[in-house]
């Protein structure tokens, strides 16, 4: 190629062009990475502390659930649930769909998980608060309330562990309520909260990113009904085995 | 128990990509295998479900693929363990036949079972998600056993996953 003057003009403009692009990238990257923004931070603590504040109540979600195949495709799985809570030592969780119907309750003795298809449950003792049972079960079961981080009365601080980033994105729309939408980062987790607007600021909306897997798979719980005023009965939070079904044993993790 | 998990950190740590398998007969169409690979997957919940799920996880829960390579993989460098764990078992037997003359007779069964084992069947103490074709439910001492060509398996919870222990 010939080397005009113009062609070295043309030459030292496009090398201007790459770093005037640059200089935007960084800007931009140290724009994303100011930090945590009060604001999130804010909104999140006004939502756990409601939420820590609520005796009893009870949600229905949608939860999506992302596995990654061996091949790299990504696979989803949608499931439905019921959550009954009564603080400080009672709790109920049902799930259904794709691949699994499930119950898991806590009565602040004993927690009980049961498979109604395999008819089959396990049974064993627990501590007696929700937050220490919640613990336990992850710690000695591996047994994980999906997203059970928000029924910590200190969820915030549970939520905000390692946190580097966060910020508030805007304004959005969950189950036809307006929210507010955050993001957050820390090691090997992206996630995102959407709190609802006003007097009750509920969470309605979770996703989280696993950045540490291949494909970083997301899970995903969209509360379609908040009910803070729900009715419960004595077999709320009890389990008492049908005919036919076979107690197994809980492995130890 | 220490046993299951040094297996599990094993094939977790060598045989990653072997964790997407599971034991499908050969002539399985292919619907049948995604969707048992796909719960085989899900059989070890590699996705978190919880923000602290993620931040605090120090060893991942994995469910050892039913798959002859795996065995083998794991039978061969697993043998010391299963070594010490066979001599605790046989003094927990011993234990077991000074008790009662009908747990004797369980431990002989089961014994005889052991023994009879086929040829490629899976080590005791390694985990499945999904049973063989062909199982029949056995009733020893209250618990439910699968016998499946001769290996028996135990259903147990492992998290919130329903697994199968081999006997």
């Amino acid at each position: 190629m010939k080397n005009t003057p113009r062609d070295r003009l043309t030459a030292a403009l496009s090398r201007c062009c790459v770093i005037a692009a640059l200089a935007t990238l960084s800007v931009a990257t140290q724009a994303q990475s100011a930090g945590l923004a009060p604001e999130a931070k804010q909104i999140l603590k006004a939502s756990t502390d409601f939420l820590a504040s609520q005796q009893r109540f009870s949600a229905n979600t949608r939860n999506t659930l992302e596995i990654v195949l061996k091949s790299g495709q990504k696979i989803e799985f949608n499931s439905t649930g019921r959550q009954a809570v009564q603080r400080p030592n009672k709790l109920r969780s049902e799930r259904s769909g794709d691949l699994v119907e499930q119950l898991f309750v806590y009565d602040g003795k004993s927690l009980t998980l049961y498979q109604p298809q395999d008819k089959v449950y396990a049974q064993v003792a627990a501590p007696g608060t929700l937050e220490e049972m919640l613990d336990f079960a992850r710690t000695k079961y591996d047994v994980v309330a999906p997203f059970g981080d928000l029924l910590f009365k200190n969820a915030y601080d549970i939520l905000m562990d390692g946190v580097t980033e966060g910020i508030v994105v805007g304004k959005a729309v969950i189950e036809g309520v307006v929210c507010d939408h955050l993001a957050f980062r820390a090691p090997d987790v992206d996630w995102q909260i959407w709190i609802q607007q006003g007097a009750q600021p509920l969470p309605r909306r979770v996703v989280i990113t696993t950045l540490d897997l291949p494909n970083a798979p997301q899970f995903a719980v969209t509360v379609t009904q908040w009910n803070l005023e729900p009715t419960f009965d004595a077999q709320t939070f009890a389990f008492t085995p049908q005919a036919g079904v076979k107690q197994i044993d809980l492995l130890p993790r | 128990m220490s046993r299951i998990r040094n297996l599990k950190t094993l094939v977790a740590t060598t045989a990653l990509p072997l964790l997407y398998l599971v034991g499908v007969a050969p002539d399985a169409p292919a619907g049948l295998t995604l969707l048992q690979e796909a719960h085989a997957v899900v059989g070890a919940p590699l996705t978190p479900v919880s923000v602290a799920g993620v931040a605090r996880r120090t060893t991942r829960r994995v469910v050892v693929a039913e798959t002859s390579a795996t065995q083998a993989a794991a039978a061969s460098t697993a043998t010391t363990q299963q070594q010490a764990a066979t001599a605790q078992q046989q003094a927990a037997t011993a234990q077991q036949q000074a008790a009662t003359a009908q747990q004797q007779a369980a431990t002989a069964q089961q014994q005889a079972a052991t023994a009879a084992r086929p040829a490629g069947a899976p080590a005791a103490g390694a985990v499945v998600t999904a049973l063989p074709a062909g199982c029949k439910p056995v009733t020893q001492n209250g618990v439910e056993y699968q016998n499946c060509g001769g290996v028996y398996y135990r259903a147990a919870f492992q998290g919130n996953n329903l697994v199968y222990v081999v006997q």
